[in-house]
């Protein structure tokens, strides 16, 4: 009796171990059959293609999108009989850490979803697939050209783009109107720091008691967003990159300082909350729908369709409505322009990237991962999801088909989205990945924690701009950096 | 006969060491799996400029960049003050409640663990979710509320260089004592009733009877409490990570989040193997002058 306890505990302790051993190698498993599918894919009588697996990494891009993987992939194994898709989701959580931890360990998937401006973070691992044999003119010519290249890396085709979008900021319509301003004109031309600084201490409300009830502008810059106020503003002061066409570091000229110095007035002139810096992106959202700011950002198209959402359930008097919230129309809005310079709008190009693991795929593998992502990102797939965030498809073939779902939109917004799209300018291919990654570093390491400190009011404009040019000097020496 | 019986005892013995070897064995094998096998691999790793492609060894420049690295000194001053504020508070409050518990009912013992142990029950992320809304920086935010009757306008919690590391602290002295408590407790019920019974009988009052009957007999787990509250206060991450990032101006950057952004951020998981080693080997030096200095009296 003793004897086969014992047996039985070991024999339990050895399942338990087993189990730890195989929940470990689940990941590596899937990749060596992706990769090994595409390196020695069964024959069927010579003649017929190969069969192949493709494996993607996609986050939840619209309420709908994750809920139609089983269709997608129901409907790419229809187009391709020898081929199969298959779509691994993410929570936007995870999305980052699940493909990076991938990539590092050899083994990521076919194909992946990030934003565009993470390309030369995976370039500088040589995990990325040039796509440019695989793609034929006809397929890249149903691309628009300015989100394309934003995929491009010197003259390679890294991935193909889902879809575009501004950064811009949003208004309360009510709100607007009472401050005075004329938004359509803004809307169609755009606005100075000077003239927005005044319409956002008109939108400041106080109480009898001297208290703010009501900000003017107020931006997330917490979690997050943390890295989105600085760059985004500095686009339209006169920094549109962190390099500029001598691959010189820009954040060290007097344009920048300028920018820090008037982001800090706003705060000053009570336009701004003094919490600024730990107000993030739930938080800016629960202020502009209950009433508490006049302005908010970032802002992104699809946030009129959340407020229109938010309005009919008041109207309903349902209980899911934003406690305490109030009735507001969401109003499209340009970001100022600083220094004197041109507009220059954040675009924000999402898309998919091909990778390789630690076995370089064959060709017909790279050229079946082409045929997925061409699916992924262009017709149907790309008119559905397109219509869900409130954006124009960047696809001439998903711009021809009708959505799955159609949404009503303010005709001044889709006007005032359509001129800001059309002044953004193609995103940089020249920078080398070395000087990227050394910008990053210095944004995430002196930029964000400076500019913290600088929105709390612990340190001066000067100083903030003191701290990065020391640092940019460091990283790219005295001549690698802009001085004016 | 005797020669007989001495050598089934040897079997039997034998026998029996063969089960234990077996069952060692299990937990051996998934020591050097997960503890002992990464650790060695992240000693190579440090000595790399690592990549998932192939990586190329470059010595000691890892441990090179990381101690010439003022933000890597800022980091581990941060987890120093940290742990500082934190681990004698928190051992002295998990004291002080396991023998505020200790004089009730088994039943409403029962009850008060469950109810302190909670908290390490629930998931981490969801506490600090909680917690962003304690620290909320407009005046609706209910620390700011409760400043506030003190005439005290509202603050930015977590935003400001003055507070951050404050709200941090704040966070671990009111929600981490659960499994502190009940090793107190257990630790309390183990003192035999006659010590105190003496005691009484001498005169002592309550306060003596703590300081020379528990103290004393509480010492072993106290220096337990202390060793890993220190290990587990040097690793802290989640809180600074999902809190505050590390802001504002690298105030509560911690060396945990440091290796993580590091290795998940820059992608050099060379130097982040460095800094862990480095991690380890002050967390091993602390733990040695704790068991020399505290545990030299401490009998188990």
């Amino acid at each position: 009796m003793k004897k086969r306890l014992r047996v039985l505990t070991l024999f339990l302790s050895v399942i338990m171990m087993l189990s730890l051993l195989s929940a470990c190698g689940g990941n590596g498993n899937n990749s060596t059959a992706s990769t090994d599918s595409g390196n020695s894919g069964s024959s069927n009588g010579g003649s017929e293609p190969k069969k192949d697996t493709i494996t993607a990494l996609l986050p939840p891009v619209t309420g709908n999108f994750q809920a139609r993987f089983t269709e997608m992939e129901k409907e790419f194994n229809e187009m391709y009989p020898n081929l199969t898709l298959k779509i691994e989701p993410a929570s936007w959580e995870d999305m980052t850490q699940k493909l990076d931890t991938q990539v590092n360990a050899g083994s990521p998937p076919d194909i992946a979803w990030i934003g565009s401006t993470g390309l030369s973070k995976y370039a500088a691992l040589n995990v990325l697939l040039d796509l440019n044999p695989y793609l034929s003119d006809e397929v890249k010519a149903d691309y628009d050209a300015v989100p394309l290249q934003s995929f491009q890396l010197g003259d390679a085709q890294y991935g193909l783009p889902a879809y575009m979008e501004i950064h811009s900021i949003g208004g309360n319509k009510q709100f607007l109107e009472e401050a005075g301003l004329d938004y359509k004109s803004v809307q169609q031309n755009g606005w100075t720091y000077d003239k927005f600084r005044e319409a956002i201490a008109k939108g400041v409300v106080k109480n009898d008691k001297g208290e703010t009830t009501r900000y003017g502008f107020v931006f997330a810059t917490s979690g997050v967003t943390s890295k989105d106020y600085l760059g985004i503003m500095a686009k339209s002061a006169g920094l549109p990159e962190y390099f500029d066409k001598d691959l010189k570091y820009t954040y060290t000229s007097k344009n920048f300082l300028g920018l820090l110095t008037s982001l800090r007035q706003l705060i000053d002139d009570g336009s701004m909350p003094k919490e600024l810096s730990s107000i993030d992106a739930g938080k800016r959202w629960n202020m502009f729908l209950t009433g508490q700011t006049m302005i908010t950002g970032k802002g992104l198209s699809s946030f009129e369709n959340s407020a229109r959402l938010n309005n009919e359930k008041i109207k309903a008097n349902d209980g899911s409505a934003v406690a305490n919230s109030i009735e507001a129309d969401y109003i499209v809005l340009p970001v100022p322009t600083f220094n004197g310079a041109d507009y220059v709008p954040t675009s924000v190009v999402d898309g998919y990237i091909a990778l390789r693991g630690k076995k370089d795929p064959s060709e017909e593998h790279k050229q079946n991962i082409a045929l997925a992502m061409t699916y992924l990102s262009s017709g149907q797939v790309a008119a559905n999801y397109s219509s869900e965030i409130f954006t124009t498809p960047v696809t001439a073939s998903a711009r021809a088909l009708e959505p799955a779902e159609s949404f009503e939109r303010n005709a001044d917004n889709v006007a005032a989205s359509d001129i800001m799209k059309s002044k953004a300018i193609p995103a940089r291919t020249d920078i080398p990945t070395d000087l990227a990654a050394e910008a990053i570093k210095i944004e995430t390491e002196v930029i964000i924690p400076k500019l913290q400190a600088l929105l709390a009011n612990e340190i001066t404009p000067q100083q903030m701009y003191d701290a990065v040019k020391a640092a940019a000097t460091k990283s790219f020496g005295a001549d690698g950096v802009v001085v004016d | 006969m005797n020669q007989t019986l001495t050598k089934r005892k040897k079997l039997k013995l034998e026998s029996d060491s063969g089960w234990g070897y077996a069952f060692i064995a299990v937990a051996l094998i998934a020591f050097c799996l997960f503890t002992a096998y990464p650790v060695i691999n992240a000693f190579i790793i440090s000595l790399q400029e690592y990549g998932p492609l192939g990586s190329t060894f470059v010595g000691l420049e890892n441990f090179a960049n990381s101690f010439s690295d003022e933000l890597f000194w800022k980091a581990l001053k941060n987890t120093l003050v940290y742990t500082l504020l934190t681990v004698p508070f928190n051992i002295f409050l998990s004291f002080l409640i396991a023998i505020l518990i200790i004089p009730f009912k088994k039943r409403t013992q029962t009850i008060f663990k469950a109810l302190y142990y909670l908290p390490a029950v629930a998931s981490g992320v969801a506490l600090a979710v909680v917690w962003l809304w304690i620290f909320d920086p407009l005046k609706t935010g209910i620390f700011n509320q409760l400043v506030g009757f003190f005439g005290v306008s509202n603050q930015n919690w977590l935003g400001s260089s003055a507070t951050a590391m404050f709200s941090l602290v704040l966070m671990s002295w009111l929600s981490s004592h659960g499994t502190a408590i009940i090793i107190y407790l257990a630790a309390l019920l183990g003192i035999d009733n006659s010590y105190y019974e003496a005691a009484e009988i001498d005169g002592a009052t309550f306060l003596q009877k703590l300081w020379f009957i528990v103290v004393p007999f509480l010492k072993p787990t106290t220096l337990f409490l202390l060793v890993t509250g220190v290990i587990g206060s040097f690793q802290v991450f989640q809180n600074a990570y999902l809190m505050t990032g590390g802001g504002p101006d690298h105030a509560t950057t911690m060396v945990g989040l440091l290796i993580f952004n590091n290795a998940f951020t820059y992608f050099e998981f060379g130097e982040a193997a460095a800094q862990s080693l480095v991690l380890a080997a002050i967390i091993g030096f602390i733990s040695f002058l704790q068991f020399k200095f505290i545990g030299k009296d401490v009998e188990y």
